[in-house]
């Protein structure tokens, strides 16, 4: 309070020091703490990066290009982890695919068809779906989805036996409850909140102005939503797509419990499968040496994948942000 | 429409309705699919909670809350899940009295302190990517700096999950202290309080609504992790009151071990788990929005 | 100082819980030194020794896991003071949990590995056996009660090559029965475990022309094999796989309900799985002076052919309260705890092995 008056008085330059170094010891060391938890996150994502590359030292070397092979044969100390690789793509594909459409579809229905008081429930049903926790998913997935869902794709492989493309992805004689279209449709359900809600926000900022305007012209609800909403978020409904994405890529406990745990590349969907986060839950605990390497070798690579994909939807989320508000 | 300029000779019938066209009809069958999309997440939604509510039902009463684990061949009505809830509560709590205070000061960081700033624009993206990063990633960071070293414990385990909630919690809160009107720090300021006393006494409590009601969220998605205490924590049967030392469990690790057991008892077990688990994480949601709408002066 | 108040008492009030949690921390683990340990030689079962307390942690072998829960269970009325926990995970993780000295014991069905060797450099590991039991073929297939299969053929199945069970090679050891021509399905392991590896090892042994996927304790398997964790999960899948075939330990088979096949043993009789043909396997065999031996394809007329034991592995090096904590667990699985085994579908160790067993309990922490 001194220094207020201070500055006030008429004796020039009275102190060299400005303002700012004047600052009371609590004061400075508030803002000292601050900056440091700030920093935190940096400092978390950087040893992450560090450490679990340090570890997988011993698979990169060991293996070298050859991880992007389909031969994981622990018994024989080969890690090739491809059959992973393709099966976390997969799963993340059908997951998007299926819960895309639902998403946008929700977010549409809340911002531009029910009346605001009906918004909240709906909401709030949707935000259920984020309650659940993986390990339930998984749970509810193994024990009462999949032994379900064999029945179901075995109607389907009999039914599109011998019609070429169809067969190729619902036939074939290896069906399962525990498969890669199983997983993909729980991970579905798990990433639908969040790409709703995010879809929903960037549909929200769509200006009235515009909207009333397609109204006056006479258009129906359907053709605004094509003519005005949507070239205004498609920006941000994409970088809430690849934010989904990122989750589906990287959701471990519900994949691992539906998955199958057959480490194969096929195009069958209804075949068991693998992908990088659940064989790590399921054998990192009796793994050592350069098999331990080679599954933290998985989760670098994991990591990787899920920071530059964030970066992008980040990235992309922001610039039509800044775009909608006209900058 | 056919507007003619005859006198009108008695009420003329004008429709004036729109013709029925393929437009119409287009928008309502897109109508339709969009509230199908909401229909098709309320079943699986359905689904899911009516089968934890029925099966966990039938094996939750108060011994289930507070017995041990028995053996995985132990029939239904034996035992509980005593020590997986204890190791959740405990291990939860310390994760959030780790990540709270220092996601709330990184959000004053960000939005007090560092304003429009370059380190400050960076630590904010950083703390959105970071919330994508995968739980079990973070599991196998802590495994490789904390557990390697000091052994399975409650620890390590809460140190996993207050790094899953740490971007959560900062960015939480970051927007509630956005809301708070700027008038009221200048108001301080010219009564010439410094940063820390304005940022502390005026700023923190005019959000600690919203505040609260995020961290809640960020607990209620830590209670149901599993990947980060896979590795850090060594899934044990016993109590252990000790969240610092010795192996522990969890609510979520039990059911994963659990589903993969082929006993009718052990599953029961682990449903009545899941229900347990559900309900923790519904009423931290349900505490958060209350709190919310009570408490919460500067909303979105 | 600026930050009064309410930062204050936080600060004092989350101290004040750190140093509570804190103090709490000297209840449990290696702190308190044992009471007079158990001192004279020979066997522990149950003689004056004093009580102990701390934890014990074990993991590995999931073939153990229904013994250890059930022993653990009842040793608390032994000891009240020490707790013992054992994790399963399979024969892998235990051997790796003890090499990296996170547990104090560890199951395993086999023993060590030379691939694994390394990671016990400089230390002495005792191997104690605690159980023998049957390593069941499980399978599930409606309206077949009784099931002979040899190993050539179970080798022929599991490589992928029998692909129906109406295939000759079946039909040909079952004459009486009718056999449906639903494609068989494989139950393996997905983790590292002792029960593939005495299981392969029985089908080296007793196949070598037909078996070529050798002995170990992750197999690569054919691509149509349906892998599960634990003996557990693989008798889930053959449970809901209609048509389904898998290797899991008697106990578990037996406690699920599922139907077990009768082997050809070694004196070409068809046993049936049980814990009196496992002990009659393990009767003849020989016994190394380590304590390590393989009870597969053993030699005698009711012997079932794939019957494995399981040991507990410990460091010799233990400090004294680890000690006489393991010598008094150990002693109990090797004393009273050997009673329980027939109720929950494993055999005992034969008396020569168990006597062996409980005098190398005094070399712990030598």
């Amino acid at each position: 309070m001194s220094t207020v008056t201070k500055a006030d008085s008429a004796a020039p330059a009275e102190s060299a020091h400005p303002l700012a170094q004047r600052r009371p010891l609590g004061d400075r060391g508030f803002a000292i703490l601050a900056l440091a938890s700030g920093l935190l996150v940096l400092v978390i994502l950087v040893l992450i990066a560090v450490s679990t590359s340090q570890q997988a030292s011993a698979w990169f070397s060991a293996e070298g290009l050859k991880i992007f092979t389909n031969n994981w044969n622990p018994a024989n100390n080969q890690f090739g982890a491809l059959a992973f690789i393709y099966g976390t793509a997969i799963t993340a594909a059908i997951a998007v695919i299926i819960a895309v459409p639902v998403s946008i579809g929700i977010a549409l229905l809340l911002t531009e068809v029910v009346p605001r008081r009906w918004a909240r429930p709906i909401v709030y049903v949707v935000d259920l779906l984020a309650v659940v926790p993986s390990v339930v998913w998984g749970l509810w997935g193994i024990l009462v989805l999949a032994p379900w869902l064999q029945h179901i794709y075995a109607s389907i492989a009999s039914g599109v036996h011998g019609i070429p493309v169809l067969e190729n992805l619902f036939g074939g004689s290896n069906i399962s409850g525990a498969s890669f279209f199983t997983a993909g449709l729980i991970l579905a359900f798990m990433i639908t909140p969040i790409v709703t809600s995010l879809s929903r926000e960037v549909i929200a900022t769509t200006s009235t102005i515009d909207k009333q305007g397609a109204y006056a012209l006479g258009a129906t609800r359907w053709e605004m939503i094509r003519g005005v909403v949507w070239p205004h978020s498609q920006g941000g409904v994409v970088g809430a797509v690849l934010l989904g994405l990122g989750r589906a890529m990287g959701e471990t406990i519900a994949a691992a419990l539906v998955i199958g745990s057959s480490a194969t590349i096929t195009s069958h969907l209804f075949y068991p499968g693998y992908n990088m986060p659940a064989v790590i839950a399921n054998q990192f605990g009796e793994a050592s040496g350069t098999f331990r390497a080679a599954l933290m070798g998985l989760g670098v690579l994991l990591f990787a994948f899920t920071i530059i994909i964030n970066v992008i939807a980040r990235g992309i989320v922001e610039r039509s942000a800044r775009r909608a508000r006209g900058a | 429409m056919a507007v003619t300029a005859q006198p009108q000779a008695g009420p003329q019938k004008v429709d004036l309705r729109e013709p029925p066209s393929w437009r119409r009809t287009k928008n309502r069958i897109m109508t339709w699919l969009m509230i199908l999309a909401f229909v098709l997440t309320v079943i699986p939604l359905g689904f899911v909670f009516a089968t934890v509510i029925a099966k966990g039902a039938s094996v939750i009463s108060w011994s289930f809350l507070t017995s041990g684990i028995p053996p995985a061949f132990s029939p239904a009505g034996v035992g509980g899940m005593g020590p997986a809830i204890l190791g959740t509560l405990e291990i939860t709590a310390l994760a959030t009295v780790i990540a709270v205070p220092l996601g709330i000061l990184g959000a004053i960081y960000i939005n007090e302190y560092g304003g429009k700033g370059l380190l400050s624009n960076f630590i904010r993206f950083m703390a959105d990517v970071m919330t994508g990063v995968p739980s079990i990633v973070m599991g196998l960071f802590i495994y490789t700096i904390f557990t390697l070293h000091f052994g399975y414990s409650g620890l390590g385990g809460a140190l996993a999950l207050a790094c899953l909630m740490l971007p959560i919690v900062i960015r939480s809160t970051e927007e509630m202290l956005k809301l708070v009107p700027d008038e009221l720090r200048q108001g301080s300021y010219a009564l010439g309080a410094t940063k820390s006393r304005v940022t502390v006494t005026v700023v923190l409590p005019a959000a600690v609504g919203g505040i609260v009601s995020g961290c809640l969220l960020a607990v209620a998605r830590a209670a149901g992790e599993t990947a980060p205490l896979l590795f850090t924590i060594l899934t044990v049967t016993s109590v252990n009151w000790n969240v610092f030392s010795g192996a522990n469990t969890s609510l979520a690790t039990q059911i994963f071990s659990n589903a993969t057991q082929i006993y009718p008892g052990a599953q029961a077990r682990g449903w009545g788990a899941a229900l347990t688990l559900v309900a923790i994480a519904f009423i931290f949601m349900i505490i958060a929005r209350l709190v919310t709408a009570r408490f919460a002066r500067y909303q979105n | 100082m600026q930050l009064r108040g309410r930062k204050q008492i936080a600060a004092v009030g989350g101290a004040v819980a750190v140093a509570l949690l804190a103090a709490c921390s000297s209840s449990t683990t290696s702190a308190p030194p044992a009471a007079t340990g158990t001192g004279t030689g020979g066997a522990t079962s149950g003689s004056t020794s004093a009580a102990l307390s701390g934890t014990l942690n074990g993991s590995g072998s999931t073939f153990q896991a229904n013994f250890q829960a059930a022993a653990i269970q009842s040793f608390k009325s032994v000891q009240s003071g020490m707790t013992v926990n054992y994790g399963g995970g399979g024969s892998g993780k235990g051997r790796t949990d003890l090499a990296s000295g996170v547990v104090n014991f560890a199951g395993s069905d086999s023993p060590i590995p030379s691939k694994e060797a390394d990671n016990f450099k400089g230390k002495t590991i005792l191997y104690f056996p605690v159980l023998i039991g049957p390593i069941t073929l499980a399978y599930n297939l409606s309206g077949v009660s009784t099931l002979k299969l040899d190993a050539p053929t179970i080798a022929g199945i599991f490589e992928g090559k029998i692909k129906t069970w109406d295939d000759p090679a079946i039909k040909a050891l079952n004459s009486g029965v009718s056999l449906p021509s639903t494609s068989i399905t494989t139950a393996v392991r997905s983790d590292s475990s002792g029960t593939t590896q005495n299981f392969s090892l029985f089908l080296m042994e007793a196949a070598p022309s037909v078996w070529t996927l050798g002995s170990s304790s992750i197999i690569t398997w054919p691509s149509t094999a349906r892998a599960a964790s634990g003996n557990s999960g693989v008798a889930q899948v053959i449970k809901s796989t209609s048509g389904a075939i898998g290797y899991v330990d008697y106990s578990t088979a037996h406690t699920a309900g599922l139907s077990t096949a009768e082997v050809k043993n070694k004196d070409g009789n068809y046993v049936a799985p049980s814990p009196e043909s496992a002990s009659a396997a393990a009767a003849g065999t020989t016994v190394a002076t380590d304590l390590t031996f393989h009870a597969v394809w053993a030699p005698g007329a009711q012997a079932y052919p794939i019957t494995y034991q399981s040991w507990d592995l410990v460091n010799q090096s233990q400090s004294a309260n680890n000690a006489a904590m393991l010598k008094a667990y150990l002693g109990y699985l090797l004393g009273p705890g050997q009673q329980i085994l027939p109720t929950l579908g494993y055999a005992p160790l034969p008396a020569s092995i168990d006597t062996s067993a409980k005098a190398q309990l005094d070399k712990i922490g030598m």
